[in-house]
C-alpha cells in the first residue's frame, strides 16, 4: 500500500523449482542492502502454507513449476496478502504471458536472462507501489493495453462453476479457505469481466459455454 | 443408471449385412406364398374343372344307357296295361340280361321300394328297400324312386362293389315307367375320376411343395452371395485399413526423424558454436585475469552477451518444439499468440476471438486444435492468397469449436487439395477423428474456406479439475 521508500530492508521471497536459479538470484540479490532475502522456496504449495510465517513483501515467482504454477500460486496469495507485490520471473518473452500475468494479479514481468542489476531495479519499481515490465523485451512483451474482453482467471472460473452450480458465497469462502468478502470480489470481477448482471445469467453463460456439463456428480 | 445391452451393439459391418439380408429373406417368403397361393388356386380351377368334366360325361353316358333301354322297351311298355304282369315280366327279364362292364347293371324298384331287378345282386330281387342308406347316412332306394316320381334325375351315394365288396362313390340315372309305377335305372362307379383328381391335387401339392423348396435354396444361394461379398469387402478394407495404418506409421516415422534430424542440427549448429564462444571468452578471461593483464572485462562481458543468445536461441528452438504458451495458458493464449505472429510474418490480417474461459481443454485436444490451426494458417499462408483471416475458438453446450475462415479462393477449383494441403487437410482430419471431433470444411459464400475443428464435451476439463485445491489442504509437498 506504501508508495514511499520503506526504510526497513524489504522481505523478498525466491520461488524456483531450479535451484540453480534460485541461488543465483539470491546470491545477487544479497550483495544488496536494502534487500532481505528471506527463503527460497520450490512450489506455489509451499508458499501458500508459509505465506503467513514468512510474511513476504515481494515474490519473485517463476511460472513453470510442479504442483501448483506460478499464475495460480500468485491469484492465491493475493486472496490472502493483497500488499505482496509478485513479481514474475520466466523464461518466457511471449505477450500472452505478460497479460495473464497482470491479469492474475502480478505486479510485474521479468524475464531471466535480464541483466541482473535489473532485477534489483524491478525490485524497487514493485515495492514503490508501480508496475515492472521488463526492459529487455519491452517491445515484444508490453502488452496491448486492455483487450476487447479480459479473460477469466483460474480462480474466477472456479468460482463461477460454483456460483453456477448454486453455492452461496459463504459455501464458496469455505471451500476455498477464503474469506467471504474476496469472494465478493471475484464474483464482483467476473460479472464485470462478463458483463452478466445476475447468478442465474452466470448459469446460463457457464452452460453456453460448456463449462457446466460434465461437473455433475451422477457420471 | 442404465446398463449397457452388449449382444445389441453390432458392428458396421454386421449392420450392414443385416440390412441386406433381412429385406431379402422377407420379400423371398412373401414372393414364396404369393406363388403357393396363386398356383394352388390356379391348378384347383383346372383340377375341379376336369372333374366336372369327367363326371358329366359319365352322366351323359347314364343318361344315353337309360334312354336307349326306355326307348326300347317302348314297343313292350308302351302297348301294355298297367297292370299287365306278362309284359312286366318280359321287360324285367330282358333288363336283367342288359349287363355291361365289370359292374354295369340296370335295377327296377316299384314305387313302394320292392326291387325287381337287380342282377348283379340277386338276392335283393322281391325284397323291399324302402329306408335303405348308404353308410354315410344317404338315402339310397326312397331317394331314386322320389326323383323318378318327378320324372328323371341322378342321384349319387355309396355303393358296395360286386367284384371286391368295397364301397366306392356311385352315380346313378333314374327314370319312371310311370303307368307301371317302376323307377327304372343304371349307375357307374365314380371313383377312378375321383382318384385320378386326388392324384392331380397330390401332384399340385408336390410341385408347390418343390417350388418352395426351389426358392429356399436360391435364397440361401443368394444369401451366401451377399455375405461372401460382405465378408471379401470387409476383408479388403481392413487390408487397406492395414496398408493405410502402414503408410502412416512410415510417416509419423519420418515425421519424428526428420524433427530430430533438424532439432540435432539446430543445437549443433547454432548453440553449441555459441558455447563454444562462451569458453573461449571465458578462459580468454582466466588467461588475462591469471597474467595480471589489463582487459578481462572485455571478454567477459562477450561470454556473458553470447549466452544471452543462447539463451534466446534455446527459447526459439524450444518454442519451435512446442510453445510452452499451450501447456501454461492454454489454447486461447497459444492461437492468439499464433495468429499475431502469423499476421507479422505473412502480412495477413488476422483477427482472433474467443470467449473468457481459458485452459478448459485437455492436454489432446489442446495440441490437436493447436496443430490445426497451425496447418490451416499454413495452407491459408501457401495456397489461398487471402488478405484476411479470421479465427474464433469457443466452448459451448456440445464442446469446443475451433474455426479458421479466409477470404482466398476456396477449395474449389485448385488441385491442391490433392497436393500437401491435402495431406494437412487429412491430417488434420485424422487428429480430429483420435479424438472422437469433427472436422468440417466449407467453402464460403464470395469465396474463401472456412475450416471448423469441433472437438466434443468429453475433452473439455471443469475449472475444479485443474484449479489450485485449498491452501493447508496439503501441507506436506514434496519439494522439488
Amino acid at each position: 500500500m506504501t508508495a514511499l521508500p520503506d526504510p526497513s530492508p524489504a522481505r523478498v521471497l525466491i520461488v524456483d523449482d531450479h535451484p540453480m536459479v534460485a541461488e543465483g538470484i539470491q546470491s545477487i540479490l544479497e550483495s544488496y542492502d536494502d534487500i532481505c532475502v528471506i527463503g527460497t522456496l520450490s512450489n506455489g504449495r509451499a508458499v501458500i502454507d508459509q505465506l503467513e510465517t514468512l510474511a513476504p513483501d515481494v515474490i519473485l515467482m517463476d511460472l513453470n513449476m510442479p504442483e501448483m504454477g506460478g499464475l495460480s500460486t500468485t491469484e492465491i496469495v493475493l486472496e490472502h496478502r493483497p500488499d505482496t507485490r509478485v513479481l514474475i520471473l520466466s523464461m518466457h518473452d511471449n505477450a500472452e504471458y505478460i497479460s495473464s500475468a497482470l491479469s492474475h494479479g502480478a505486479m510485474g514481468y521479468l524475464l531471466k536472462d535480464v541483466p541482473t542489476d535489473e532485477i534489483k531495479k524491478a525490485i524497487d519499481v514493485v515495492m514503490s507501489g508501480q508496475r515492472y515490465l521488463c526492459t529487455g523485451a519491452q517491445g515484444s512483451i508490453a502488452p496491448k493495453d486492455t483487450p476487447a474482453r479480459e479473460a477469466l482467471t483460474e480462480r474466477e472460473q472456479t468460482i463461477l462453476l460454483q456460483l453456477a452450480q448454486g453455492q452461496s458465497n459463504k459455501e464458496v469462502a469455505n471451500v476455498l479457505d477464503i474469506s467471504v468478502r474476496t469472494v465478493e470480489t471475484h464474483r464482483k470481477n467476473i460479472k464485470r469481466k462478463l458483463g452478466i448482471s445476475s447468478t442465474a445469467g452466470l448459469t446460463r453463460y457457464a452452460m453456453e459455454h460448456g463449462v457446466l456439463q460434465g461437473t455433475g456428480g451422477d457420471f | 443408471m442404465l446398463r449397457r445391452l452388449p449382444q445389441l451393439a453390432l458392428s458396421y459391418a454386421q449392420k450392414l449385412t443385416l440390412l441386406a439380408a433381412v429385406p431379402l429373406i422377407v420379400a423371398v417368403a412373401m414372393i414364396a406364398v404369393v406363388v403357393a397361393l396363386q398356383s394352388r388356386a390356379l391348378a384347383e380351377r383346372e383340377i375341379s374343372l376336369l372333374e366336372n368334366q369327367l363326371i358329366e360325361a359319365k352322366k351323359a353316358e347314364l343318361r344315353n344307357y337309360v334312354t336307349q333301354a326306355r326307348n326300347g322297351f317302348y314297343f313292350i311298355y308302351g302297348n301294355a296295361a298297367p297292370d299287365d304282369s306278362a309284359a312286366k315280366a318280359q321287360v324285367a327279364q330282358i333288363l336283367s340280361a342288359m349287363i355291361f362292364g365289370e359292374e354295369g347293371q340296370f335295377f327296377v324298384y316299384d314305387y313302394d321300394g320292392t326291387a325287381l331287378v337287380s342282377p348283379r345282386q340277386t338276392d335283393r330281387i322281391n325284397t323291399n328297400r324302402s329306408g335303405e342308406t348308404d353308410s354315410e347316412g344317404t338315402p339310397v332306394v326312397d331317394e331314386l324312386i322320389r326323383i323318378a316320381r318327378d320324372g328323371a334325375g341322378f342321384h349319387s351315394y355309396l355303393w358296395p362293389k360286386t367284384t371286391t365288396g368295397e364301397e366306392a362313390r356311385m352315380i346313378t340315372y333314374v327314370t319312371s315307367f310311370p303307368s307301371w309305377q317302376w323307377a327304372v335305372g343304371t349307375g357307374v362307379f365314380i371313383d377312378d375320376v375321383l382318384a385320378s383328381v386326388a392324384a392331380a391335387r397330390a401332384d399340385v401339392e408336390t410341385r408347390v411343395q418343390r417350388t418352395f423348396v426351389y426358392i429356399g435354396a436360391i435364397t440361401l444361394a443368394a444369401l451366401f452371395v451377399v455375405f461372401g461379398t460382405g465378408m471379401l469387402i470387409n476383408l479388403r478394407e481392413r487390408r487397406l485399413a492395414d496398408a493405410k495404418l502402414k503408410r502412416l506409421t512410415q510417416r509419423v516415422f519420418d515425421a519424428q526423424e526428420e524433427e530430430r534430424g533438424r532439432v540435432a542440427r539446430e543445437l549443433h549448429d547454432g548453440i553449441s558454436q555459441i558455447l563454444v564462444g562462451v569458453r573461449y571468452a571465458l578462459e580468454n578471461t582466466r588467461l588475462r585475469l591469471a597474467g595480471g593483464k589489463d582487459g578481462a572485462q572485455e571478454p567477459l562481458e562477450k561470454g556473458i552477451a553470447s549466452l544471452g543468445e543462447a539463451i534466446t536461441e534455446v527459447r526459439r528452438i524450444s518454442r519451435d518444439l512446442r510453445p510452452g504458451v499451450l501447456d501454461d495458458l492454454g489454447l486461447g493464449p497459444a492461437i492468439k499468440t499464433l495468429t499475431e505472429d502469423f499476421a507479422t510474418r505473412t502480412g495477413i490480417t488476422c483477427a482472433f476471438e474467443t470467449v473468457v474461459f481459458r485452459n478448459r481443454l485437455d492436454n489432446d485436444a489442446r495440441i490437436a486444435l493447436y496443430r490445426i490451426a497451425q496447418e490451416a494458417l499454413t495452407n491459408v499462408e501457401r495456397h489461398a492468397g487471402a488478405t484476411h483471416v479470421a479465427v474464433d475458438i469457443r466452448g459451448h453446450r456440445k464442446g469446443a469449436t475451433l474455426r479458421i475462415s479466409d477470404n482466398g479462393r476456396g477449395l474449389a477449383d485448385k488441385n491442391h487439395a490433392r497436393g500437401s494441403a491435402g495431406l494437412g487437410l487429412r491430417n488434420m482430419q485424422e487428429r480430429m477423428e483420435q479424438l472422437g471431433g469433427r472436422l468440417d470444411i466449407s467453402e464460403t459464400q464470395g469465396g474463401g474456406t472456412t475450416i471448423a475443428a469441433t472437438v466434443p464435451l468429453s475433452h473439455m476439463l471443469t475449472p475444479q479439475s485443474k484449479s489450485a485445491p485449498a491452501p493447508k489442504a496439503n501441507p506436506k509437498v514434496a519439494a522439488e
